[in-house]
Formats: C-alpha cells, sequence, structure tokens
C-alpha cells in the first residue's frame, strides 16, 4: 500500500473528476437519517455521517434485480443482463467495507454468481474512518479497521485527508482527479493519533469470546422463546444487514401472460414460510426457532465454513429493530449465563 | 484439444457461467405412479449441455417452469442411465403442480445437478441396507438402481420400504418382480393395509428384525419424512452400524440450488451444498436436523 | 381461456375503477381472458355461466349472500379484491355500536332503507370460500394483474404473509416509532411498496393484519416508544373492525 495526503478543499475536485466516469454513490441525508444515494454534487455528500439506513450492499445486490426475461411459450431466455455500470462507492465506513468482503465470500467462492461479480468488478470503493457512535460494536468483532476491499481510503485528519491507496485503479484515479503531495513524518504522527483517539472512543464493547460455541452449548436456553415473543418477523434486521445475503427468486409475468422476469428478491429468514417446504412442513414454524436461527447462522453457521462471524457490529438491526431485539443484548444474555435477557 | 473437447469444454462452461439459467428440457416420458406421484423422463435438449450434465446419486436438480417458479426434485434414475434422467414428484405446490399439467414433448427448464449425494465408490464392496419411508424411496430409487446395474461390486443389498398404504407405493411394479430376486433382499411394509396387500404391515423400523447387519462391511442409506430418521437410525446403531457408516438425506427448501439463497439451512449447513446426504455423524452435529 | 365476471357488494366501487386505471395494460389483460361481463365498465347482464368471479365489496345485504352463493356454485375461481371484500374494510366500521343507530345516523329516521335485508357487514369469506385474495384500499392494478394471472394459472395464493417493516426499509423510509407516532406497517401486510409512508403518512392498515402480526409485541412497542396505545387500536380497527382479536 501506498500513500498520499489530499488537502479536503480538494474533495470536491476529487468528486468532480470521478463523476466524469463513474456513477458516484455517496451518503446524503434522508430526513434525519443518512442514505446512500447517486450524488449529483459534492456538496450533497456528508461525510459527517454516522450510519445509513441501508447498507452498500444494495448496490451489488438490490432488493429487487432481473435475473433473466423469459417466453413462457418455449421456455427460452430471451434476456440476461449483467449491470456493469461503473460506480464508485464512496465514504465507505471499515464496517460496511468488511461487510462487503464476507458478501464476497458467499457469492464468489464455489458457484459464483454472475449478478453480483459483474456489479462488484465494475465498482470502486473509497473507504472514510469514522468515529464510534452510540449502536457501534464493530471493534468487538474486530471489524473496526480494513487493510483490504478498498481502492482508495481516506482518513480525516482534520484539515486534509490521509490516502491509503490499495489498487492500481484507485491510484490512477487520484492522479487523474486530484491534486495529492507526499505524506510527511508530521502527516502520519497526526494519523496514528486519529487512530489511537478512534480505539479509545469505543465503550462497553460486548465480550465477544467463544460465543459460536456459546450458541451451540445454549442451543436450548430460554432467552430464544423471551425474543420469539418479542420479535415482529418483519424483517427489517434483515433488510438493514450489511451481511445478510438470503434471498427469494420470482417469477413475475407481463400483463399478456406471454412473457416475464424471473426476478430476485431480498428475503428474510424471520418470515413464517422461509424453511417451509411445498408440501407445508415448515422447519422454523417459531418465531423463536426463527430468531434462533439468525444468530446461529451468523455467529456459527458462517463461521463454520469463512471462519468470520457474519457480522460488522454496525448496529443497524438494533435501531431497525421496534421489538428491540439488539445482538449486543443478546450476546451479552449468554455470556451472563442465559436464562433471560 | 480436438474441436468436440473444446466445444464440450465451453459448455461446461457455458452450464457453470450463470447457474441460475435453466436449461430447456423435453419431457419424453410420463409415468403415473400414484395418485399425487409421477416419474417423468427428462432429456436435455442441447447435446453438448446434456454431454456435460454429470451427476450422482443423492443429487438433485432444480425443475424450472417459466411464469410458476423452481422446484428442487431428486433425481430418482441412476447416473449410469445415459441421456436421461428420471424425476419422481409428488403433485405438492405450484411447479410440481404445473409440471403434472405438462404433457410428452412439452419442454421445462433443468438447473444442476446440485449437491452431495451418496458415497457411492465408498460403498462399493459393502453390505447395503436403504431405508425408505414415502416418498423418501425418490433419491434411494437412483441408489437402488445405480447398485443394480453395478450389482457385482457389492456384497449384500437389503431395501425396506414403509409406505403408507399400497395405493401410496412407489415403484410398486418394479418392486413387486424385485421380491422375487435373491440378489436384492426387498421388504416392503404398509400402515393402512387393504384386502389385496400381502406384505409388510406396520412401521419400517418393524422391519429391522428380520436384517441381519454385519455392521464392520454395511453401509446404510436412509430417506423419508422428517420424523422417520431418528428411529431408523437408532435400529441401525442398535445393529452396531457406525454413525459415519449412515448416510440420511434431507429435504429443505431450496430455492438456488448451491449455497447463496439461505432457504435450505439446517444447523449450521446448507442442504443444499453440504448435504441433501450427511452421514449421520455429521447429522448429529446438525442443530435442527433430527 | 377463462370467462371472467366482476362484480360488486357495499363498496365505492374504487377497487374496479383501479382496474380501468391499468390503461394500456388493461388490454394485454383482456387478451388473456374472456371478460364476460363487468357491473362497473360495461353494460349487460351477469352470464349463467363463468370460470373466475373477481368480487369487491363487503357483504351487507341478505341479497349479497344469496348471490355469493350462487356465484360459488358456478365459479370455479373466487377472486376477492380491495378491502371492503377481504377484511370487511370500511363497511365494517358499522359493526362498532349499535347497527340501526348508524343508519339513522347516516340516512336519518325517514330514510333508514330497510331494502335487500340488511344484515350486519362482512367480508366475502364470511359467506363463501376465497380462493385469491388481492388486498388494499384501493387495490393495486399491477398487483391485480398478478394475481389475475395466479389464478389462471391455478397457483396458489400468495399475499405475503409477514407484515411491511422490510419494505420500509428498502425504501428507506424513516420510521414513525422514531418520533413517537403510531403506525400500523408494524402488523399490517406487506406488498404495496409502502405507498403511504413513503408519502409521509403513516399506514392505516388497509391490507389487513398480516398473517404472522405479533400485534401482542406491537402494543408492547407502542408503549416503550411512548406512542399512544388507543391511536393504535383505533387504527387496527380502521380496515380490519370485522376482526375480533385487535383490542
Amino acid at each position: 500500500m501506498f500513500f498520499r495526503v489530499m488537502d479536503k478543499d480538494r474533495l470536491p475536485d476529487l468528486v468532480r473528476g470521478l463523476a466524469a466516469e463513474y456513477e458516484v454513490i455517496g451518503p446524503i441525508a434522508k430526513g434525519d437519517e443518512f442514505v446512500f444515494a447517486i450524488v449529483s454534487d459534492p456538496t450533497e455528500l456528508r461525510l459527517d455521517y454516522d450510519t445509513t439506513i441501508l447498507p452498500p450492499k444494495k448496490h451489488f445486490m438490490p432488493p429487487t434485480e432481473s435475473l433473466m426475461s423469459f417466453r413462457v411459450q418455449d421456455s427460452e431466455v430471451v434476456g440476461e443482463e449483467l449491470d456493469r455500470t461503473p460506480r464508485v462507492l464512496f465514504g465507505l465506513h471499515p464496517c460496511d467495507i468488511n461487510g462487503l468482503m464476507l458478501m464476497d465470500n458467499v457469492f464468489l467462492q464455489g458457484y459464483e454468481d454472475p449478478y453480483y461479480k459483474a456489479r462488484r468488478e465494475s465498482t470502486l470503493i473509497v473507504g472514510l474512518n469514522c468515529m464510534p457512535h452510540e449502536g457501534c460494536f464493530c471493534k468487538a468483532w474486530g471489524t473496526d479497521e480494513v487493510h483490504w476491499g478498498f481502492d482508495i481510503f481516506l482518513s480525516d485528519l482534520g484539515d486534509r485527508y490521509f490516502v491509503s491507496v490499495r489498487s492500481v485503479e484507485g491510484a490512477d484515479l487520484l492522479d487523474r482527479c486530484v491534486e495529492t503531495r507526499q505524506i510527511t513524518p508530521e502527516d502520519t504522527a497526526e494519523f496514528q493519533r486519529v487512530a489511537s483517539e478512534f480505539q479509545a472512543s469505543f465503550e462497553g464493547q460486548p465480550d465477544t469470546s467463544q460465543v459460536p460455541l456459546l450458541l451451540d452449548a445454549k442451543y436450548d436456553d430460554p432467552i430464544w422463546e423471551e425474543l420469539g415473543s418479542r420479535c415482529l418477523s418483519c424483517g427489517a434486521c434483515s433488510m438493514v444487514c450489511p451481511t445478510c445475503y438470503c434471498f427469494d427468486v420470482r417469477d413475475r409475468l407481463e400483463p399478456d401472460g406471454q412473457e416475464g422476469t424471473r426476478e430476485r428478491v431480498w428475503d428474510s429468514c424471520l418470515y413464517i414460510d422461509f424453511a417451509e417446504v411445498a408440501h407445508g412442513h415448515n422447519f422454523r414454524a417459531s418465531r423463536a426457532a426463527r430468531v434462533k436461527n439468525r444468530y446461529y447462522h451468523k455467529q456459527w453457521g458462517y463461521l463454520s465454513k469463512f471462519e468470520r462471524v457474519l457480522c460488522v457490529g454496525c448496529g443497524r438491526c438494533a435501531s431497525a429493530c421496534k421489538a428491540d431485539i439488539n445482538p449486543r443484548i443478546v450476546i451479552e444474555a449468554l455470556q451472563a449465563g442465559g436464562g433471560s435477557l | 484439444m480436438n474441436p468436440t473437447a473444446v466445444r464440450r469444454l465451453a459448455a461446461y462452461e457455458q452450464l457453470s457461467a450463470n447457474p441460475y439459467r435453466p436449461w430447456p428440457a423435453r419431457i419424453t416420458s410420463i409415468t403415473e405412479l400414484t395418485d399425487k406421484e409421477t416419474l417423468f423422463e427428462l432429456r436435455l435438449i442441447d447435446d453438448d449441455v446434456r454431454d456435460a450434465f454429470k451427476f450422482e446419486s443423492g443429487q438433485f436438480v432444480e425443475v424450472s417452469i417459466f411464469g410458476v417458479g423452481e422446484a428442487p426434485i431428486s433425481i430418482s434414475s441412476a447416473p449410469s442411465k445415459q441421456g436421461f434422467i428420471e424425476l419422481c414428484v409428488r403433485n405438492a405446490g405450484d411447479v410440481t403442480g404445473a409440471l403434472h399439467s405438462r404433457q410428452c414433448g412439452d419442454i421445462v427448464g433443468l438447473r444442476g445437478p446440485f449437491g452431495r449425494g451418496f458415497p457411492f465408490e465408498e460403498m462399493k464392496g459393502n453390505d447395503v441396507l436403504l431405508v425408505a419411508g414415502g416418498l423418501g424411496i425418490a433419491p434411494l430409487k437412483s441408489l437402488i438402481n445405480h447398485i443394480h446395474d453395478t450389482r457385482h461390486e457389492f456384497g449384500k443389498v437389503t431395501i425396506l420400504y414403509g409406505s403408507r398404504s399400497p395405493e401410496e407405493v412407489l415403484f410398486a411394479r418394479q418392486f413387486d418382480m424385485w421380491r422375487h430376486r435373491d440378489d436384492f433382499d426387498l421388504h416392503l411394509t404398509v400402515d393402512q393395509p387393504d384386502e389385496t396387500w400381502d406384505g409388510d404391515v406396520g412401521l419400517v423400523t418393524n422391519l429391522f428384525e428380520r436384517v441381519d447387519v454385519d455392521p464392520a462391511k454395511t453401509f446404510g442409506a436412509i430417506c423419508g419424512p422428517p420424523v422417520m430418521y431418528k428411529y431408523v437410525v437408532a435400529e441401525m446403531r442398535a445393529k452396531g452400524m457406525e454413525a459415519d457408516r449412515i448416510y440420511v438425506s434431507f429435504e429443505r427448501r431450496m430455492k438456488c440450488g448451491f449455497g447463496k439463497c439461505g432457504h435450505c439451512g439446517v444447523g449450521h449447513q446448507y442442504a443444499c451444498i453440504d448435504g441433501p446426504v450427511f452421514n449421520y455423524w455429521e447429522a448429529m452435529n446438525l442443530q435442527e436436523a433430527m | 381461456m377463462a370467462r371472467v365476471v366482476v362484480l360488486g357488494l357495499a363498496s365505492d366501487f374504487g377497487c374496479q375503477v383501479q382496474m380501468t386505471n391499468m390503461e394500456d395494460h388493461l388490454l394485454d389483460v383482456l387478451g388473456a381472458i374472456e371478460l364476460e361481463y363487468w357491473q362497473l365498465a360495461a353494460s349487460g347482464h351477469m352470464p349463467e355461466d363463468y370460470d373466475v368471479a373477481i368480487v369487491e365489496g363487503a357483504v351487507t345485504t341478505e341479497e349479497h349472500v344469496e348471490l355469493l352463493k350462487r356465484v360459488r356454485e358456478t365459479a370455479s375461481t373466487v377472486i376477492a379484491i380491495g378491502s371492503c371484500a377481504v377484511t370487511g374494510g370500511i363497511p365494517a366500521l358499522a359493526l362498532s355500536g349499535d347497527l340501526e343507530d348508524r343508519v339513522g345516523c347516516v340516512y336519518g329516521e325517514s330514510g333508514a332503507l330497510v331494502a335487500c335485508g340488511r344484515i350486519l357487514p362482512m367480508p366475502v369469506g364470511a359467506i363463501i370460500d376465497v380462493d385469491y385474495h388481492v388486498v388494499g384500499c384501493p387495490i393495486d392494478p399491477a398487483e391485480f394483474v398478478e394475481v389475475l394471472h395466479r389464478a389462471i394459472q391455478g397457483l396458489r395464493d400468495a399475499v405475503p404473509l409477514e407484515p411491511m417493516c422490510a419494505t420500509c426499509k428498502i425504501a428507506e423510509n424513516t420510521c414513525f416509532y422514531d418520533r413517537g407516532e403510531v403506525c400500523l406497517g408494524l402488523v399490517t401486510r406487506a406488498g404495496c411498496g409502502t405507498k403511504c409512508i413513503s408519502l409521509g403518512r403513516p399506514c392505516t392498515g388497509c391490507r389487513g393484519i398480516a398473517a404472522d402480526a405479533n400485534f401482542e409485541s406491537a402494543k408492547a412497542i407502542v408503549e416503550r416508544m411512548g406512542a399512544d396505545l388507543d391511536l393504535l387500536l383505533e387504527r387496527a380497527q380502521l380496515y380490519n373492525n370485522a376482526r375480533k382479536d385487535l383490542s
């Protein structure tokens, strides 16, 4: 990796330079919250954002996307398009970059998912450092830092950015779009100071040691019934999760019924029919079983394949869940011996 | 490489380039087995795609009917049957219902094969004890046929098959003939007999008292409704069979078939890529599996 | 091709109007069916025989009951469209309090019509089996076409079972509860694309209560978030008054 320094007042140059070649997606305000959306003007960018309603996964696997279009009569696939729009995701925090890397394991290993892969290959990632907000527990999972998974990464040093450059494309872009300079020992010292301040700002991170084993050992713990009685089965947690990747596939016919589209739509394992088979048996008929499965898969199922837990501690699910089901509280309850929340 | 090999490699790459894309297959034969179950024989239309399609017993395909959707169906024919696959399908949902309304010659879509099948090579040289309940005979039928086609490579082969009633016995005609063969020890049982039934009556586990098992050289294979597994496994364990020589095939909801969509989770695994066939040691370590 | 009739019971016919709002798609749909009778949009009489009956409106008279029984005997497929037909909708508000008082309140003492044998309002499903449901007030034309195609193909009814919070997240709406305001989306059937909420108005439950709704938890949430529980219960009645379990 090599490093540059960019003065903050050069940021609009960078964004405009990117916009000339790419669709630039970044955090912008929506009401009191923030969303990743197309940035039409650099002044819209809100790099002071804490978190966004939806994570950046929507730009790699949209909530609804066409897998193929078909003709009913002869079962022919008549269209199959991959989205290769050149994009830049600007201002991603370390948790979300880590989230994308966890998604990569699923969609780019084993059977490659061509739709995800096409978007991933066409998208540059510009990371941005952050300060922990109330709901963050990334430090507990070690997802508070990223060392790869981005093209360039901006660390805010007050009047300037310390720019870590990871890819050739990132280096070229920087060269083409914006004036930067060599780092000095003072820049590096300030970078270290900011990083230390960031680490010192975390409060009360949950103890995540042995969580996968605890989930197995406390599989029948009463807390799951308690959580199940609260759960609305609404799936909001899955939607806002940067690492939830489950989906459903549905066929949608055109009004004339002759042609149609096979679509992939976001799904949630909290929905009642998620594990129901055609002749009616439901392998997870109770809410408690479904809530438990979400945790079990994230902290153990995924780990058994990829040696990482499927959570980056972004805190989005906890704020999306009106029923107050919060992974921090669940983990703390299990660590405290279970029994109740 | 010669041109044919190049073409076939291209077909294989095409098959794997987009695992969501179904390939057209023609229905070449339809045999009604019971009120609800029908045996469909299918043939992939593209020659190269058909050549690239290789499967093992216990694997499944996704049957695709555009406008309706897809359903995972285990393959009932043996890999040794070239060029065609057979699917024993229960009319239970939208896709299987639509399939039942199709005619011979109609075209449907196929994706796959997917999943981990039975360890056929490992089973060679051993006795095999196959236990099926109801529609669970569908994936086991592939294994049975495959063993049949290479019969001299196996020791004693015992098949225990339980159904609810005589009308619900699948592959009844073939099994009726097999009852008199001496190279297959076949026992059929039903819960609710009628006056025509001359086989056993009761649960499939009752048949175990008539089976001699040499546990060191026997592999077990089980498929049936969810409630059946733990009782059948207990019988096999009581005969002294080791957990890792007993294989079970699980049915779960599957959408993609290759480990992405998340629907078929069973414990910490996915039935579609880690299974659907697991050995019992693996299965007993899967929460919510048995 | 399926022979289809469209008829209305007690409602404002808004859902039939929505069908006409399909505009250019309407012709495509009409190409896939044989429309034999459409109460709102065409003159003519109900035919003796048909395959699919599309019913709008709540049941409020003896005459409706008789009509529905005939429909069920004739049609192989019955599709209920709109809140009135599916949940009892607005007409079912008359279930609260005394029906005669309500009638008097609307029509005045002299005008209290008794024609057709007035009965307590109820959804179509309370009288006959319904095969498919298109929910909402009014229905969404695209959803209607989707259900119609499912019916023609003989597929299962596919009303979403879950409430709508997930859709709200997909739309990246900010949540009313974060402002301490009541929204019925916690328990209302998904599938509308959160039209009202995206326009800044809380959900009033026109699609009916989701099959898998956790109403007890929703009440606890309203109290914990400092929102108005009475308002939640009142909103729950607006389109779901025929249900007695939402208190």
